[in-house]
């Protein structure tokens, strides 16, 4: 059992969680979200300021929140990558000025891993061997994770965009806002799906050889700026709930086919898209169909938190990883296959 | 008794010292411009094997380049919460004076974009606000300028420093963070022919006769959107600004950016050319180019904000005597 303090700012989210093992105690996010509307998207500089500006604060919230002090912190874990470079140095360089002055260990963790391994907290389903679709703003990747902390093979991965951000392109094109996820699930809420057909990327049966399960979202997002440019009193919320339709479909149907094609009957679904209503009702679905056990962390878990870095540096822990070293480097570009830095 | 922690990533020099009450335990400095993550918390390891017993953190608040200048303040203020001990913000500018024995002087540092960070001293004293300059601009000043690289901020000064002075609370960031708000009230959306009857009368209005006419556009919007990407900028309900461009053999080029008077200098014609730019990276341009009318380039300096030189001239390109000046964006 270790009491493990979390920093997430690889994004737009300063965050911070405390976890005891499994069981969550603290989840506080300070978003500088309001600040990027504006400007159409997430400007690095203004996130890394913000993190800045934000960061003491949002630890000693949590540490109220968990009743605990940081004597009591067993560990500290920290998002090193991918992510945006400034942001991230926010956050490792203060994760490792708490570490030296309280002289605890120090994990460097990866931002996809944490996605996934939020799923432990606050119960004890055996989680491995499972299959994972990750989805957020930067990545769409089906994973087949054995060991969370040592052993996770990448099955496929998407090919151009990743899922949320079709959803922040698609919402810009319409002029929904930003983020797109959110107001695009709310549009499609009054929206007929069956509406428009628009494409499934490589879903294709000569694609389907080579893009097993990888994602392409480029061919939807066209489809869908040729629709609105060829329809010009088109229904914004069938608009909305038929491409929210295509590319949960797909995601849906690759997962559920590498459940099935590897003899794993778990299926994890992580990341910030994991928040969207219709993913979520029709992975319910079709898993009930397939006889695949389910798991998606509550809504407030899928977006960038702490709490899911503190579950990491946990997992970590129980598995007798080693800690990382001093000065650790934040990876902008990391790869899934670097769990632990 | 009082042992002070300093640390300082203001510059490309990451450096470290611990001050016992005037006697200095440890200092170390390491020289890399983009390192300070993974250097300062060595250098810290280092001092904390000297003496854990730290009664205050002293941290250079800059001004200096921001992603470096934020590792040192962030890792001072957290390594002050673990030991729960106050931290104490000072100019990064004092402690680099602080060594330097002359009546009246400038320090500058590096601030990239060839321009300095700065500020002037005299008698001991900082005399002006820190401040971002071309260099050219501080030459003028007349007085001695000490330059980074020869000189850096001295993190013993700088523990000294925070034992004398009021605590500077928050980073001396100087600029901006380079991000432009979108223009409010105006909404971006793709153009179709519906828009024609309105852009063909501001065409005429701000082009004269080398107007497009509605024809011309439609030619265009049928390349769309496989080959080219028409935008409109619409504020309360009316058309106000509208962009072009289209994908020849590997390039990108920009066909219009035009704006209605009433609607300049306020971000449309940043945000559409933005726009332009994130579409041509889509397509796997090479690069992208566009013609601007010499004489007429008020919107130069935001063609070379976004990386676009000028690479040729073509005259009579808009009609006798009006030259074109072309301009190019690498993309790869």
């Amino acid at each position: 059992m270790a009491l493990v303090l979390g920093i997430e700012t690889s994004c737009d989210e300063t965050a911070v969680g405390i976890v005891n093992d499994r069981k969550l105690l603290a989840n506080v996010i300070s978003s500088s979200v309001e600040q990027h509307a504006r400007f159409g998207g997430v400007v690095p500089e203004v996130a890394s300021r913000a993190h800045l500006e934000a960061m003491q604060q949002v630890i000693k919230q949590a540490l109220k929140e968990a009743s605990v002090t940081l004597k009591d912190i067993d560990a500290i874990a920290v998002t090193a990558g991918p992510g945006l470079i400034g942001a991230l140095l926010v956050g490792v360089s203060s994760a490792s000025g708490l570490a030296l002055a309280l002289g605890k260990p120090l994990y460097g963790v990866n931002h996809l891993s944490a996605h996934i391994a939020v799923d432990r907290l606050d119960n004890d389903a055996k989680m491995q061997p499972s299959v994972a679709l990750l989805v957020s703003g930067g990545h769409s990747s089906i994973l087949q994770v054995n060991n969370l902390a040592k052993d996770v093979i990448v099955k496929g991965a998407t090919i151009d965009d990743a899922a949320g951000e079709a959803f922040d392109k698609i919402a810009r094109i319409m002029g929904l806002g930003f983020p797109g996820g959110p107001v695009i699930d709310k549009a499609a809420s009054d929206g007929n799906k069956d509406a428009i057909l628009f494409p499934r990327g490589l879903t294709q049966s000569a694609d389907l050889e080579e893009h097993r399960y990888d994602f392409s979202f480029s061919g939807l997002k066209t489809a869908v700026s040729r629709y609105l440019q060829q329809t010009p009193n088109y229904l914004k919320a069938d608009v909305a709930a038929s491409f929210q339709e295509a590319v949960v479909d797909v995601l849906i149907s690759k997962s559920i086919a590498a459940c099935k094609e590897s003899g794993i009957d778990n299926l994890v679904i992580a990341g910030g898209v994991a928040a969207n209503s219709r993913l979520r009702e029709l992975a319910k679905q079709r898993c009930e169909m397939a006889n695949i056990a389910l798991r998606i962390p509550p809504a407030g878990l899928c977006t960038d938190n702490g709490a899911m870095v503190a579950a990491l540096g946990s997992l970590a822990i129980n598995e007798g990883v080693k800690p990382s070293q001093t000065g650790l480097s934040a990876d902008s570009a990391a790869s899934i296959a670097q769990v632990i830095w | 008794m009082s042992t002070v922690l300093a640390i300082d990533t203001s510059t490309s020099r990451t450096s470290v010292a611990l001050v016992a009450d005037g006697k200095v335990l440890f200092t170390k400095f390491h020289d890399d411009p983009i390192a300070h993550g993974e250097v300062l918390p060595k250098l810290v390891k280092e001092a904390l094997s000297i003496s854990k017993d730290i009664d205050l953190v002293s941290v250079g608040m800059g001004p200096g380049p921001f992603t470096g200048l934020r590792v040192g303040i962030s890792f001072a203020q957290s390594f002050a919460l673990g030991l729960d001990i106050n931290w104490v913000g000072v100019c990064s500018l004092d402690a680099m004076a602080a060594s330097i024995n002359e009546v009246e002087f400038i320090v500058s540092t590096d601030a990239r974009r060839k321009e300095r960070f700065w500020a002037r001293f005299k008698d001991g004293k900082r005399i002006s606000d820190p401040a971002v300059s071309k260099a050219s601009e501080l030459e003028k000043l007349g007085v001695p300028i000490f330059n980074e690289g020869e000189y850096f901020p001295d993190p013993v000064m700088l523990a000294n420093l925070a034992l004398n002075n009021n605590s500077v609370e928050q980073p001396i960031y100087i600029r901006k963070p380079d991000a432009y708000p979108l223009p409010a009230g105006v909404k971006f959306r793709v153009m179709t022919a519906l828009d024609l009857v309105v852009a063909t009368a501001i065409e005429k209005e701000v082009y004269g006769k080398a107007a497009w006419s509605g024809a011309q556009f439609k030619e265009e919007f049928a390349k769309a959107p496989k080959d080219a990407y028409y935008l409109a900028a619409e504020a309360e309900g009316e058309l106000v600004a509208y962009a072009g461009i289209f994908f020849v053999a590997d390039v990108a080029d920009i066909h219009t950016i035009t704006v209605v008077e009433k609607y300049r200098r306020k971000g449309v014609g940043r945000e559409l050319l933005k726009r332009l730019i994130d579409w041509a990276r889509v397509k796997k341009a090479d690069a992208i180019m566009l013609e601007m009318r010499l004489g007429n380039d008020a919107a130069r300096p935001l063609y070379e904000q976004n990386g676009f030189a000028e690479v040729s001239k073509r005259e009579n390109y808009y009609g006798p005597g009006l030259t074109a000046v072309v301009m190019r964006k690498e993309l790869k």
